[in-house]
């Protein structure tokens, strides 16, 4: 395979295509760049994975959406080749990942949830290093332009800020060009600014034909950028689909949400017209309804007739968070 | 290729970024050489040794006395027993011959002749150098009297025979010493790697795990470079000691002695989970070896007990090797032997580091 031109003009120019070369035009959409079936892990007594199914198209971004601890990290260092599985099947590239670890390394890219380096390296050295260990890696300091840290190239990896070095991991994913990526919480801790950077860049990758495994628990980044998402919990995929899907398939209704601190009367609640369901959160309250101006104005009169405090009162349409909130009776990020 | 390059580099530069690490990376050995050499040359810058010989006259002690006059290294004053042993305890004398009542007669009748050296311990650095010096003066003269032929002609050429001092002795030790710290003390550089999860970010790329041993051990093998250079220079600029044997196999043993204590580093952090604990393990390791390997303290005065401890040090070894290329003296025990000990320490360390090496 020719070594394929790594087109980094500009900013906002797609990456490379990478080892794919020729073979992009190809109809991609139908092979199966990942396949995995029964895979279990367990750690001690704590069963992290238990039992999860799923495949990713190429060229797919996937995202796997649960709360901490749900086992996202988990299958997505086994697919990466970095943990050993307990049992199941797992192809990646065409590679198991137990098996032929260091070759699948070189072809795929990896974001680990926290970056490690040494410390008194300095940005643009610490690419040019990690670049050294792929056979065809992009050009450090456009990988830098690509996450908008050029201007730290010559900075500490110490001193960097939190959302500094977020950038510098998912670049450290990049620099090789892989022709796949997994990015675990690409984006946690960073302010929405950085996030929205990010997410053009994730979406650049796709574009540029690469396949994309992210763990996240931000619904509104799984919306945004995931062709599909599983929902995981507990180890378990409690959900999978494109986040359209999942919404259509748990709601018809849309969401009337509002906080009432020391709230009790949940009986009078289902008394309202048009609503089919109502959720609680602590001090939260979610109704899903059909019949929204009726089910406010049922709500308000009820308010006022029971004194009761109602705060940061909102309608929206059902989202993944509150797929998640039908399925598991919890909310994600607590 | 290219990857091995670019780890070295990397390596190199977070390391001595480190200003403390650069510091004591370059004042360890120049503090220590100093300061052991300022100690030492003070107590020895006699160029003659002088010496007590107790005997009855005679012959033998006639001869004796006027041969270890000529050879110009030592002074010999002749007394009776109870008034030598007064100056050697006041410090007027560095060693106490003591021939038997009657020697020469003893010698006629062909009857063994028991010699007893008596000596100070405060000063035994150098002791073991006189007393085999001595001892073969002695074996010369027995020879010439009992008219054997010479088997083996040795021509024993002291390169400081006239200057013999701590210094020479001591700077060897130093040497090996140095090269122990850096060994032992530097995986905990690794141990580092390890607990700060940049081996975990190392593992996510196709990086070979062999390449990045690869590149630590090649830095630790320069940094050993440098500092026995350091050592040398100043042991050669400031206390003018000579290297009597020869430079590449000087720097060959220097290599290799880092390349020991490299590994056996290595090994010991192995068993470790954090540069905490690491340290303290290194510790317990270096600290007794300094001591018990007759660097600093002659081997004589320790414990009975200790010196099974003693001969299975690698540092006893190799010291024992740099002195002899250092000042050509004879050594304690022959180049073979101390080379098959230290490469046998290099391959258990090796096979045991590699057997228990942990990743994460």
């Amino acid at each position: 395979m020719a070594p394929a031109p790594c087109h980094l003009r500009s900013r906002v120019m797609p990456l490379g295509t990478g080892a794919k070369g020729g073979e992009a035009q190809v109809s991609v959409s139908s092979d199966e760049s990942i396949v995995v079936s029964g895979l279990w892990k367990s750690y001690g007594a704590v069963k992290a994975v238990a039992g999860v199914d799923f495949t990713v198209q190429s060229g797919e971004v996937f995202g796997m959406l649960g709360p901490n601890g749900a086992g996202k990290s988990t299958t997505v260092e086994i697919l990466a080749g970095l943990r050993r599985r307990d049992a199941g099947q797992v192809k990646v590239l065409g590679m198991d990942p137990g098996v032929d670890a260091a070759q699948l390394k070189s072809r795929i890219g990896m974001q680990l949830q926290s970056v490690s380096l040494y410390p008194r390296l300095k940005v643009l050295e610490v690419l040019r290093l990690f670049a050294s260990f792929y056979s065809r890696p992009l050009d450090p300091l456009a990988v830098l332009d690509r996450v908008d840290l050029r201007e730290k190239a010559g900075a500490l990896t110490n001193q960097l800020s939190g959302g500094q070095a977020q950038r510098l991991a998912i670049a450290l994913a990049m620099i090789g060009d892989g022709e796949m990526l997994f990015l675990d919480e690409p984006t946690t801790g960073l302010d929405p600014q950085a996030r929205r950077m990010l997410w053009e860049v994730i979406l650049d990758l796709k574009q540029a034909g690469k396949t994309v495994v992210l763990t996240t628990h931000y619904m509104e980044e799984a919306e945004r950028l995931c062709d599909r998402v599983a929902v995981i919990d507990y180890g378990r995929i409690i959900a999978l689909g494109s986040p359209r899907e999942l919404v259509a398939q748990h709601f018809r209704e849309q969401a009337v949400e509002f906080e009432a601190p020391g709230f009790s009367g949940e009986a009078a609640l289902g008394e309202i017209p048009g609503i089919s369901r109502v959720e609680r959160d602590g001090d939260t309250i979610t109704l899903y309804t059909d019949q929204v101006s009726q089910t406010v104005e049922a709500l308000l009169a009820l308010a006022g007739s029971n004194g009761m405090a109602v705060r940061d009162f909102m309608v929206r349409r059902a989202t993944l968070e509150d797929v998640f909130l039908r399925l598991t009776g919890r909310r994600i990020r607590e | 290729m290219k990857t091995y390059i670019e780890l070295v580099k990397a390596n190199a530069k977070n390391l001595f970024r480190d200003r403390m690490t650069l510091f004591w990376f370059l004042a360890f050995p120049v503090l220590f050489i100093l300061l052991f050499g300022t100690i030492f040359s003070n107590e020895m810058t006699v160029s003659a040794f002088p010496i007590g010989l107790v005997a009855d006259g005679g012959e033998v002690a006639h001869a004796l006395a006027s041969t270890l006059g000529q050879t110009g290294a030592f002074t010999v004053q002749t007394g009776s027993e109870e008034d030598e042993m007064e100056a050697l305890r006041a410090g007027d004398r560095r060693l106490v011959i003591v021939l038997p009542p009657g020697t020469d007669a003893l010698l006629a009748r062909g009857q063994q002749v028991d010699v007893i050296f008596y000596y100070d311990q405060q000063h035994q650095a150098v002791n073991q150098v006189l007393i085999s010096s001595i001892s073969e003066v002695l074996q010369e003269m027995e020879r010439a009297m009992t008219g054997r032929p010479r088997i083996f002609a040795i021509r024993s050429e002291s390169v400081q025979a006239s200057d013999l001092r701590s210094i020479d002795f001591l700077l060897p030790g130093v040497l090996a010493m140095a090269l122990m710290q850096l060994g032992l003390f530097g995986s905990l550089q690794f141990v580092g790697l390890r607990e700060r999860k940049i081996l975990r970010q190392l593992n996510v790329t196709p990086l070979p795990r062999s390449l990045l041993i690869a590149s630590e051990v090649t830095v630790r093998l320069f940094m050993a470079l440098v500092q026995a250079m350091l050592i040398l220079v100043i042991g050669r600029l400031v206390f003018n000691v000579q290297v009597a044997g020869s430079w590449p196999v000087l720097i060959g043993l220097v290599l290799l002695g880092a390349a020991v204590f490299v590994s056996l580093g290595y090994m010991l952090v192995s068993f470790v989970k954090s540069e905490e604990s690491g340290q303290g393990v290194i510790q317990l390791v270096q600290f007794p070896m300094m001591f018990l390997s007759g660097i600093f303290f002659p081997v004589e005065v320790m414990p009975v007990f200790l010196k099974p401890i003693m001969k299975a040090i690698p540092l006893t070894y190799l010291a024992d090797l740099l002195r002899q290329e250092v000042t050509g003296w004879a050594p304690l025990n022959t180049p073979a032997t101390n080379l098959l000990v230290l490469g046998g320490w290099l391959v258990v360390s090796l096979v045991l580091g590699i057997r228990f090496f942990r990743w994460e």
